[in-house]
């Protein structure tokens, strides 16, 4: 053995070679599964059986170590292809962690051989490292007679347990960790994703494992480098290996002064967006109304607001930040997720409409609640406005908002509150500006008579914003809960009747007798959603359907949705639903596929995640040739839509 | 009440895991490199701050590493030493193997180790407990790290670029690019290296992990 040894350190093992070899702490040897001598192709495997305690590396060794490797000498006409790794198990010498193989492992080899090819001596010279605590490089020269070689039965199950399944995942970067999500039928006891790159992971002794669902998994694996754009790697399920290979959509690009700006910018132009208008509106007549007033007044009605908004932004964010601790998924507009929110959305947006039609005065009843309606002197009615404006807000998103949001729900929590409130600065941002320069009230129409009307105009976009949610409520429930919603709005309007009519006794008494059979109602409101009716003309969402898509090279629209979210609405009447573009999407062969979040769904949430967003509308365009998918503007027109396609 | 007991739990479960872990830190280049003391082959505390105002160069090393060995036997890692030394750099040689396993040695052992191989190392320290290692997140010998002379660490990973696999063995020292003495003209600038971190290839650093 020795001879042969030092015959390979000076490169001439060709003539020395042999099989098996013991290298030191290995026995080397090579073996074949080649049945017929008419076979083209066959494999020769690369036996290892080393001794206890000692192990050699998989091609990503892990914190040290080497992949051994194999050069291959054969007669021409014969091609030996690269080695498939075997899946590999952790060898963990903390605090470092290593990835090989241990005790007895054959290395295949896939042989191709042209028809005229002689079947003859097949030789490898192989360089491998073996490590126990320390290690020894060592080395083999191996041959094989093809013409006499009797096909090994291991070589087979060495084959056969090779990870060359791929294993569809789902992952994303959540803070510090990868995300990779995995479906399995069977139990899953033990999960290792082996990283093939260097340097993109932090190798651990354990990988986080959580069970999602039946059959969903999710495994955590630290980061060295967030901004990896893809991976891929060996997943060893209960020791059975699967390939894994993802492209990362959501690449952290923007910059936490790029999210604030955004915020700012979505903030302000959320004023113009359909749901809040109805509310900024009222403000605006309440603000010009005080036309005549002193300066002080205005400035504190201003500033009142703006702590209104501010305070609700804060609030939002902080409620976000708890939720999020507790490991849910969650997203910008997600509490019209829930049913019960959407009735009480409801009721108050009907509240409103009835005040303001009637133009009871409600304040002199009872304490101010965020209407037009306030008296003079009260800011807190200023106050709830802010507060009135933002809750109604939720439902919507406007652009530049999207990013902003995901950027600051997907970050750590120190980023996550600033971007609120720079949301919320946008948004009180106009009013701020009137609380510096009061004198500017001026330059708005005078008071007049005009304004009780155009005030109980006002009234019919808040009962049409009432009425989207019933829709939404509906859609989320059933017809007969949403019936029992509105019989909730009659008490609503008995309620606020009672408070304008009596006076005294009897309008408590009243009042107590409503908000109990209210309460009482109220109490049946289903908690749980009703499975969504799916949309014929459009394909079903799933976290998979992009890389399906793309792996048959099929061109696609995907449209995250919500009964709940009016921009999505809006898009859809604006855009989806036109002709042009529907017959644009079936010309240029464009698989439209829907994703609709209107009841509380994690697997949309994470799908959301992966561009960085946690709120909708989302649209995601990817055709053939593109590089990554794209991500379309958040208001759409037809035209816009079918050129974001081009 | 749930959500307050979850995270109760996540607190609790996260203090008891940090007090058992035994964790390798992963210092960014181009910022402060971390402080250490930790004694040398001649029982002097030797603290990185001692040499403020030079550069430092750190070589993880281990004298029975294949990898090291052939270092030194052909007077790559002397060479890379005596670069440096001319220079005016700092040079320390970190011994981080755990009593009783590969590389360990004593004091006398250590400077006769460096007369007998003609190394040129500063100092060379005997990291025993492993912490300075881990401090460093040094995974592998050798495992170098360069400071410039304002404490910025500029460089961390391997000596040179013939990386992992078994060609190492083969591979002429002339041909590599070693990303140690090509940068040493950058470092002495204080200025971030182009080169700054690569993936250290070598045997691993003997810690105590029983």
């Amino acid at each position: 053995m020795k001879n042969i040894f030092l015959a390979c350190s000076l490169f001439l093992c060709t003539l020395a070679a042999s099989n098996p070899v013991e290298t030191g702490h290995a026995r080397a040897s090579l073996i074949t599964n080649l049945q017929d001598s008419q076979q083209e192709s066959f494999y020769v495997g690369v036996r290892l059986e080393m001794q206890e305690g000692w192990h050699t590396y998989w091609e990503n060794p892990g914190d040290s170590g080497s992949p051994f490797e194999a050069n291959w000498i054969t007669d021409q006409g014969i091609i030996v292809e690269n080695v498939q790794w075997p899946t590999p198990v952790t060898i963990p010498y903390p605090p470092l962690m290593t990835f090989g193989y241990e005790g007895d492992v054959v290395f295949p080899f896939k042989i191709f051989r042209a028809v005229d090819s002689n079947l003859t001596q097949i030789n490898v010279e192989l360089d491998f490292l073996i490590c126990a605590d320390i290690c020894i490089p060592e080395r083999a020269s191996l041959s094989l007679d093809l013409s006499s070689a009797t096909p090994n039965p291991l070589l087979d199950t060495a084959i056969a347990k090779l990870p060359t399944d791929f294993m569809q995942t789902q992952s994303f970067i959540d803070g510090e960790n990868l995300k990779t999500r995995f479906q399995s039928t069977r139990a899953v006891e033990t999960a290792y994703l082996f990283p093939r790159q260097d340097d993109l992971f932090v190798y651990m002794p354990s990988q986080e494992l959580v069970q999602l669902s039946e059959d969903t998994y999710e495994i955590s694996v630290p980061v060295l480098n967030a901004d990896m754009g893809f991976f891929s790697g060996v997943l060893s399920i209960n020791g059975e290996g699967f390939q894994v290979e993802e492209e990362l959509q959501s690449v952290s690009n923007m910059s936490l002064w790029q999210a604030l700006l955004f915020a700012l910018i979505g903030g302000l132009i959320l004023n113009l967006m359909p749901c809040v208008f109805p509310v900024i509106s009222l403000k605006v007549l309440s603000f010009v109304s005080m036309g005549g007033d002193d300066n002080t007044k205005i400035r504190n009605h201003a500033l009142s607001f703006v702590g209104g908004v501010m305070s609700t932004f804060l609030s939002i964010a902080t409620a976000l930040i708890i939720i999020r601790s507790t490991g849910s998924m969650i997203g910008w507009g997600y509490q019209l997720q829930s049913p019960v929110v959407v009735g009480i959305l409801t009721l108050i947006m009907l509240g409103i409409g009835l005040i303001l039609l009637t133009n009871i005065n409600f304040a002199a009843g009872l304490t101010t609640m965020g209407s037009s309606v306030q008296s003079r002197n009260d800011y807190s009615g200023s106050f709830f406005t802010g507060v009135l404006a933002v809750v109604v807000a939720s439902p919507c998103t406007a652009p530049f908002m999207g990013a902003a949001i995901g950027y600051a729900l997907l970050q750590p929590s120190f980023a996550t509150l600033p971007i609120f409130l720079a949301l919320g600065l946008g948004f009180a941002g106009p009013y701020l500006i009137l609380a510096l320069k009061p004198e500017w009230i001026s330059a708005l129409p005078k008071p007049g008579a005009w304004m009780e009307t155009l005030k109980q105009f006002f009234a019919f976009p808040m009962i049409a914003t009432a009425l989207w949610l019933m829709w939404v409520f509906m859609v989320q429930t059933s017809g007969d809960a949403l019936i029992l919603l509105l019989i909730l709005g009659l008490m609503l309007g008995i309620a606020i009747w009672m408070i304008a009519t009596f006076k005294g006794r009897w309008k408590w008494i009243g009042l107590v007798v409503t908000l109990l059979v209210a309460v009482q109602i109220f109490n049946t409101l289903p908690e749980n959603t009703n499975e969504l009716e799916v949309d014929a003309s459009a394909e079903k969402w799933s976290l998979a359907i992009e890389s399906d898509l793309q792996a048959q090279n099929q061109a696609y629209l995907i449209n995250f949705t919500a009964a709940w979210c009016i921009t999505c609405q809006t898009n859809e009447k604006t855009a989806f639903a036109r002709d042009r573009v529907k017959e644009y999407l079936k010309d240029q062969g464009i698989t439209y596929v829907k994703a609709d979040w209107t009841n509380r769904n994690e697997d949309i949430a994470i799908g959301l995640a992966r561009y960085e967003r946690t709120g909708i509308p989302l649209y995601i365009f990817w055709k053939p040739g593109m590089h990554g998918s794209k991500i379309l503007p958040a208001v759409l027109t037809e035209d816009l839509l079918i050129k974001s396609m081009q | 009440m749930k959500l307050f007991l979850n995270l109760l739990i996540t607190l609790s479960i996260t203090t008891a895991s940090y007090a058992a872990e035994i964790k390798l830190q992963n210092p960014a280049t181009n910022f402060q490199a971390p402080n250490f003391s930790v004694i040398n082959s001649y029982g002097q505390m030797i603290k990185l701050t001692d040499f403020a105002g030079t550069p430092v160069i750190l070589e993880w090393t281990n004298h029975e590493c294949p990898y090291v060995a052939r270092h030194y036997n052909e007077n790559n890692m002397q060479r890379v030493q005596k670069i440096a030394q001319d220079a005016g750099i700092v040079w320390l040689s970190i011994i981080s193997s755990t009593p009783g396993d590969q590389g360990h040695v004593n004091p006398d052992k250590a400077n006769a180790l460096t007369a007998s191989r003609g190394a040129r190392p500063s100092h060379v320290l005997l990291d025993e407990s492993g912490k300075v290692g881990m401090l460093y997140g040094a995974k592998t010998t050798p495992h170098m790290y360069m400071i410039d002379a304002n404490g910025i660490l500029r460089y961390k990973g391997a000596i040179d670029d013939i990386g992992r696999g078994m060609q190492f063995f083969n591979a002429a020292f002339e041909d590599a690019t070693n990303y140690v003495s090509s940068q040493v003209n950058d470092l002495i600038a204080k200025k971030s290296l182009a080169i700054d971190v690569t993936t250290a290839y070598g045997c691993s650093v003997k810690y105590n992990y029983d």
